[in-house]
């Protein structure tokens, strides 16, 4: 390949790969050569990575040298902006834009900010959000999901120059111009069960049908002009409402149309400093009529075939060109309608409705991710969005455990009669009736791939074989990018929606999602959620234990892999532990404590007479033991393994305390405050919930500590550290208090195996969601008991066995004096004595 | 007779004594006498060597081996 590059050097340097293969007559076989290489038979993955190679900052933005000011500017290095001009009026504008590498720093004191970070969150992507500054920076897909929710480059320039201190710098204006004219220009729409390309530019179909794998998949209806590309108005957002914002109280019902410009949507939120914002809402006026103009336009359309849709969007991907998804469901006849509704009671809070107005931006269902924190609702989101499209629907959730949640809260929440909804789990495979209704099932159980039972391949049969409107994906995060392909491919349907909290891995697995699912449409600030009481107020601690002198000596010892045990069993953290669940306790709160290492587990809850649940507990069993935990007075402490990190709902929490974790996954420790954010009495007065992180100093767990807070940080989250728990040497009945205890324990935990050091390995035996028989029926582990043909008389001993004696105790060994001999010989000799004498 | 050795009180973290005590382990020239938790008498001529294993040691457990790094995060 290297080589072959090499040879085309002149090649490359012509402009772009799309006109040059409109070429009718390619005709010398080195330019054969060429084309083959650019475009056709690779990977989707390497295309992609090329669309995000294109359009990085850091690539060609390397500005010439800028003159330094003065003697400090060189310790800036790239961050040295002193050129810039700033507006004369710049105190009353509350961004900044660093034209390096698009980030906006906002100053969120400023009256003006809360109009910016509206404006911001559609088209940046959120970095930091702490109390006063804020940081955003704008990227290729956060422009992508701005125009995906319709939203137009001269606006967004426009509307950053209002904000902004500086004048926009022109690489800022190239960039969003670049990313914008080859984002959403073309839409792949779903209509009579046919996939269409559309778009407003002519220009922009003819390039892509001069393509050769695009045409190829073309297929050619009777009407429309010459060149085959239909003509048709633009759709007219007509009377869209979402359900349930109806009931939004005082709100007229004008506004809650859904509009079709995102541009708009901002205005839909009260304005309260008119005056302030007369400047940016002169702008929007403006942005109005241009809807008005817009919508008398055509939007040109070509039909492909359904097979050839993939090809086609990897295409589209390949020439810069990516498709929108967008279906318009309430022009579907084909598929049958589902009749549901959202309940009377069920209340759509503000940030909910925003998160939907961008999905149904221009009255059709767009395809995205929408990150909300946990306990904000997410579940209510995904329900409205099925009401409003009203087709069928696939829920995929992470355990069965939630399968039955997400089942029961569609129940709760919208009219759907309970026959239409049903459950495809290991132990339930059931179809609902009629012609449309809701699957809810998990992601093992669709992505399988070994033989399944029969009535689950019937099943599978059914969930392939037919057309969905809706495709609700439960905590996206949790699964790698190449399984939601397999979904993705295996499921027909019309739109997507990806619904998480932490839209981030360790591995970044999840960069595809932006292409496989859609762009994240909306990402909640967590701050003001919590100051709105949507979520709970926590505070946040990070409580430093000192090693002892003896663990640490071993510590200093080990392994690295055996190293985390001495530093989770540490009496010190163990002592602290034991404090803070005391405190807690006396106040009143329930506490949750987390181990992710299960040795440690059942070591802690043990030693302090607590339930604890992990893998290996029996469902009974766990289900006894939070019921327990929610009803009973006597229980208010309960030890979690890392299956409890998601999806489990216990709102009587309110204080959570960590032993141990995950080295440094940011998003187990979001997950795992997630747990109390949902605290029942989180609107209670003045009421805090509660989080400790339990670390051992000067061990590697100070270093993924910081680490893991990087993501609750940027979500404005402050960690205090407590470096000493004031009263905690006169804790009545305090574990580990004298040397010769901590002794002891040590010795025990010397004599683990260093396997149970071993976080991971404990987690391949016991993740899998809370529930863990819910896998789905391929990951179930071989036989626990071995068949063997054996006699009764030979497991009794009565068989051919002989005993014998291997290494004797020297002890025993000693009892034979050496001279003496067994009595036959004894008898040998003396005879020889007799025989001598006589 | 009685000999004299001239030594230095050392006050430390319990962790730090045990990093000394490490240290000490290979040669054993190093420490006088151990007097409890956080407490230590060493060998006069010995305190600038300590120092420097010391910093070097410190150094080492900062980093963090990158082996667990690349473990995070399977899929579940």
């Amino acid at each position: 390949m290297a080589t072959k590059r090499k040879g085309s050097i002149t090649e490359l340097a012509k402009p772009a790969p799309g006109p040059k293969r409109a070429k009718p007559d390619v005709s010398s076989d080195e330019d054969d050569d060429d084309l083959e290489e650019e475009v056709p038979d690779e990977e989707e993955q390497g295309a992609i990575s090329r669309v995000l190679d294109k359009f990085s900052f850091t690539g060609a933005r390397e500005r010439s040298e800028v003159p330094t000011s003065d003697t400090v500017s060189r310790l800036f290095k790239r961050d040295e902006l002193s050129f810039l001009k700033m507006k004369p009026d710049h105190e009353s504008r509350p961004m900044w834009i660093n034209p390096r590498n698009g980030k906006i720093i906002l100053e969120s004191f400023s009256p003006l900010a809360p109009a910016a970070q509206d404006f911001l969150t559609a088209i940046a992507e959120p970095l930091s959000r702490p109390t006063y500054l804020h940081e955003y920076r704008i990227t290729p897909h956060s422009l992508y999901a701005a125009v995906s929710v319709g939203l137009d480059p001269k606006d967004i320039v426009a509307v950053l120059d209002r904000f902004s201190k500086i004048p926009i710098p022109d690489e800022i204006v190239q960039f969003i111009n670049g990313c914008t004219g080859s984002y959403g220009k073309v839409k792949l729409v779903l209509k009579h069960n046919r996939y269409f390309l559309e778009s407003s530019d002519m220009k922009m179909l003819q390039i892509l049908l001069r393509d050769q794998v695009i045409s190829e998949q073309r297929v050619f209806t009777d009407v429309g002009d010459g060149d085959g590309i239909t003509k048709e108005s633009a759709p007219k957002m007509g009377a869209l409402v979402i359900p349930g914002t109806k009931i939004a109280a005082g709100v007229a019902q004008g506004q809650q149309v859904v509009q079709p410009n995102g541009g708009e949507n901002e205005e839909q939120k009260p304005e309260t400093a008119e005056e302030l914002f007369a400047s940016v809402t002169a702008l929007k006026e403006g942005e109005e009529d241009d809807d008005d103009d817009e919508e008398a336009e055509a939007v040109h359309s070509f039909e492909v075939c359904a097979e050839g849709v993939e090809k086609v969007q990897k295409q589209c991907l390949t020439l810069g060109y990516p498709l929108l998804e967008e279906y318009d469901f309430r022009n579907d006849s084909r598929n049958a309608n589902l009749d549901m509704d959202l309940r009377p009671q069920a209340q759509i809070r503000h940030y909910q409705e925003k998160s939907l107005s961008k999905m149904f931006g221009n009255g059709r269902a767009k395809s995205g991710i929408i990150v909300l924190p946990c306990g904000a609702g997410k579940t209510l989101v995904g329900i409205t969005a099925a009401c409003t499209i009203k087709k069928s629907v696939v829920v995929l959730c992470t355990s069965s455990m939630s399968v039955v949640q997400w089942r029961n809260e569609f129940l709760k929440w919208s009219t759907i009669n309970p026959d239409q909804i049903a459950i495809f789990t290991a132990e339930n495979k059931e179809r609902f009736r009629g012609d449309a209704g809701i699957i809810v099932t998990t992601y093992s159980m669709v992505t399988n791939s070994r033989t399944r039972s029969h009535d689950s391949q019937k099943m599978m049969d059914f969930l392939m074989g037919r057309e969905w409107g809706l495709l609700l994906l439960d905590e996206v995060h949790v699964v790698p990018a190449n399984i939601f392909r397999k979904v993705i491919h295996s499921i027909a349907t019309h739109a997507k929606l990806g619904l998480t909290a932490t839209l981030l891995r360790e591995d970044d697995k999840i960069q595809d999602l932006n292409f496989l699912i859609g762009p994240k449409l909306y990402e909640a600030n967590w701050m003001e959620l919590s100051e709105q009481g949507h979520i709970a107020r926590v505070q946040c601690a990070e409580v430093w234990c000192p090693m002892t002198t003896e663990f640490y000596q071993e510590y200093l010892n080990e392994t690295p892999r055996k190293r985390a045990l001495f530093y989770i069993m540490n009496p010190r953290k163990f002592q602290a532990c034991q404090f803070l669940i005391d405190y807690h306790e006396k106040r009143g709160d329930k506490v949750i404590v987390f181990s992710d290492n299960v040795f440690a587990l059942a070591a802690y809850a043990r030693k302090l007479n607590k339930p604890y649940i992990y893998g290996g507990t029996p469902q009974q069993e766990r289900l006894k033991i939070l019921q327990n935990f929610q009803r009973n007075e006597l229980i208010n402490t309960v030890f979690l393994s890392k299956i409890g990190d998601t999806s489990l709902d216990l709102p009587e929490a309110t204080c959570l305390i960590q032993v141990s974790s995950h080295y440094g996954s940011r998003r187990q420790e979001a997950q795992r405050l997630g747990r109390i954010l949902r605290a029942k009495r989180r609107n209670d007065e003045g009421f805090n919930a509660f989080f400790y992180s339990l670390v051992s100093k000067d061990t590697a767990e100070m270093y993924y500590s910081s680490k893991r807070q990087a993501f609750l940080v940027d979500q404005g989250y402050a960690f205090k550290v407590i470096t000493h728990l004031q009263g905690i040497e006169n804790l009545p009945g305090l574990a580990y208090a004298t040397p010769a205890e901590r002794r002891e324990l040590l010795q025990s935990v010397l004599l683990e195996n260093s396997q149970n050091a071993d976080v991971n390995s404990i987690e391949k035996e016991t993740d899998g969601g809370f529930f863990d028989r819910t896998r789905g029926d391929y990951k179930r582990s071989g036989p626990l008991v071995k068949r063997n043909n054996a006699k009764l008389s030979g497991l009794s001993g009565g068989d051919t066995m002989a005993y014998m004696e291997q290494n004797a105790s020297a002890n025993r060994r000693m009892k034979v004096p050496p001279g003496q001999q067994n009595k036959f010989m004894r008898k040998l000799k003396s005879d020889a004595v007799k025989k001598a004498r006589g | 007779m009685v000999r004299a050795i001239k030594g230095v009180l050392v006050e430390c973290d319990p962790s730090i004594k045990a990093i000394i005590l490490d240290i000490d382990s290979k040669t054993h020239d190093i420490i006088v006498e151990n007097l409890d938790e956080s407490h230590l008498i060493i060998k006069d001529n010995k305190v600038a060597e300590l120092k420097r294993i010391l910093e070097e040691r410190l150094n080492e457990h900062t980093k963090v081996d990158s082996l667990e790094e690349e473990e995070e995060e399977e899929d579940d």
